[in-house]
């Protein structure tokens, strides 16, 4: 039995906007629930009130259009953009990501919006969506924003999302299709673990950018490079966006090594 | 809240605390104690169940997520008292010690399977990455499932059951 907290499934937007408006902040949002149940289980968060949005159907499912890019629905969970056709071919990128998080079982049911709204320093969806320029589109009552993903991130475990709002969909940009990427995640054990240090890089024939996480309070990205940046460049650039910390996982020199060492190991695979 | 669900083929109608996780509905209200509770918070895998033809964590699901879904446990394994092909294999490989983490290493290693009748070892070891074992130490769990679909070449010098 976990904590008393009232429960409601909403099946449309507008009713899902006037839960959270009634709410007032005292409510949480459901998705995947595996970070949110864990936190409850644990006692670590008591919400009064869940909201479960899976069933509104137009938080759901991924699509691609060439103008635009892709759209991954808040209630996309890591599994379905694993094995969506679309992202396998424009944005291999993020299937790999995806394929990195937790275990079966929970790439079954986590989603990509909660990875990011947790906002983990280590969200493992952050550094590749962050690699490839993507942005959020934030809606509530009052209408629909859109934020770039390097502005969403303000702290651990904090973002740009206001009481009211709720994530609806990731955006990954057109021009980021078919972009050469790599990326390395260090963890203490293979399999299912949290990232000591992670990277993921991004380059098509504009700009190049590297994502980096687990290396910052938030996840992390450097500036649009050049397309051209030299392997020194891009490791300055790198370095510049991160602060790591020492904690129970890993020293903060451990960590700005491992950094610098995984930008020199993807760059060749950018060219 | 009123759920329905199907677990195992048969269905269920009840009514669920909000608050329950399905892994305690299963076990409490259905009485359904093969699937088992180790960490209640999504590390063990020893609540694996399968949901809509995927594992999942049932310590991380609530019970009132689950209505409308089709859900398989441990128990849906065995047919009219006979131990399934799966099951067998893990009892002739040793793949058992204290049988704890067994259930849920049998529902992915059931998934596993079902999508793929022919897993290869690196294949089994990713879909029992979110199953602990504390007493076999896998390697028994692996060579099960490589029996049960027909892949186990016979080892030399040891003498097995
Ligand atoms: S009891 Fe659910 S993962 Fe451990
Ligand atoms: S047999 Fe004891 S935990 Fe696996």
């Amino acid at each position: 039995m976990l904590q008393n907290f009232s429960y409601q499934a909403p099946e449309t937007l507008k009713d899902l906007y006037a839960l959270l408006k009634k709410s007032n902040g005292k409510a949480t949002i459901l998705a995947g629930g595996t970070d949110l149940l864990v936190n409850m289980h644990n006692n670590w968060i008591s919400p009064e009130s869940l909201i479960d949005i899976k069933k509104i159907p137009d938080l759901k499912g991924i699509t691609f259009n060439p103008k635009t890019g892709l759209s991954i629905g808040a209630t996309t969970v890591c599994i379905d953009l694993i094995n969506n056709k679309d992202v396998k071919k424009h944005y291999p990128l993020l299937a790999e990501a995806a394929h990195n998080i937790g275990s079966p079982q929970l790439r079954n049911r986590a989603t990509i919006a909660g990875n990011l709204c947790t906002a983990s320093p280590c969200a493992d969806m952050g550094c590749s969506l962050l690699a490839l320029g993507a942005s959020v589109e934030l809606g509530s009552a009052d209408g629909v924003r859109v934020i770039p993903l390097k502005d969403f991130f303000t702290g651990p475990k904090k973002t740009q999302i206001k009481k009211h709002e709720v994530l609806l969909r990731i955006i990954v940009p057109v021009e980021m299709a078919g972009a050469k990427f790599g990326m390395r995640k260090l963890k203490r054990i293979k399999g299912h673990d949290i990232a000591v240090a992670s990277v993921a890089m991004a380059r098509t024939a504009k700009v190049m950018r590297i994502g980096v996480g687990s290396a910052a309070p938030t996840p992390v990205v450097t500036a649009d490079l050049a397309a051209s940046t030299t392997l020194e460049k891009a490791v300055a650039a790198a370095e510049k966006v991160i602060c790591p910390i020492d904690d129970v996982r890993a020293g903060a020199e451990y960590r700005r090594f491992m950094v610098k060492e995984f930008v020199g190991q993807i760059y060749p695979e950018l060219f | 809240m009123k759920i329905t669900l199907t677990v195992n083929g048969k269905k269920y109608q009840r009514d669920a605390s909000e608050t329950k996780n399905l892994l305690h509905f299963l076990r409490e209200d259905l009485g359904l104690t093969g699937t088992k509770e180790g960490c209640g918070a999504g590390e063990c895998g020893a609540c694996t169940v399968i949901m809509n033809g995927k594992t999942v964590n049932s310590c991380l699901i609530l019970a009132v997520e689950a209505d409308g879904t089709d859900i398989k446990t441990i128990e849906g394994e065995a047919k009219n008292g006979k131990l399934s092909k799966l099951q067998v294999a893990f009892k002739k490989n040793h793949a058992v010690q204290c049988g704890f983490c067994t259930p849920g290493m049998i529902m992915s290693t059931r998934a596993l399977l079902e999508a793929n009748p022919k897993p290869t070892v690196e294949q089994i070891k990713q879909a029992i990455e979110g199953n602990f074992c504390r007493c076999t130490g896998y390697q028994q769990i692996i060579e099960a499932v490589q029996d049960a679909s027909g892949q186990l070449k016979k080892k030399e010098g040891l003498k097995r059951a």
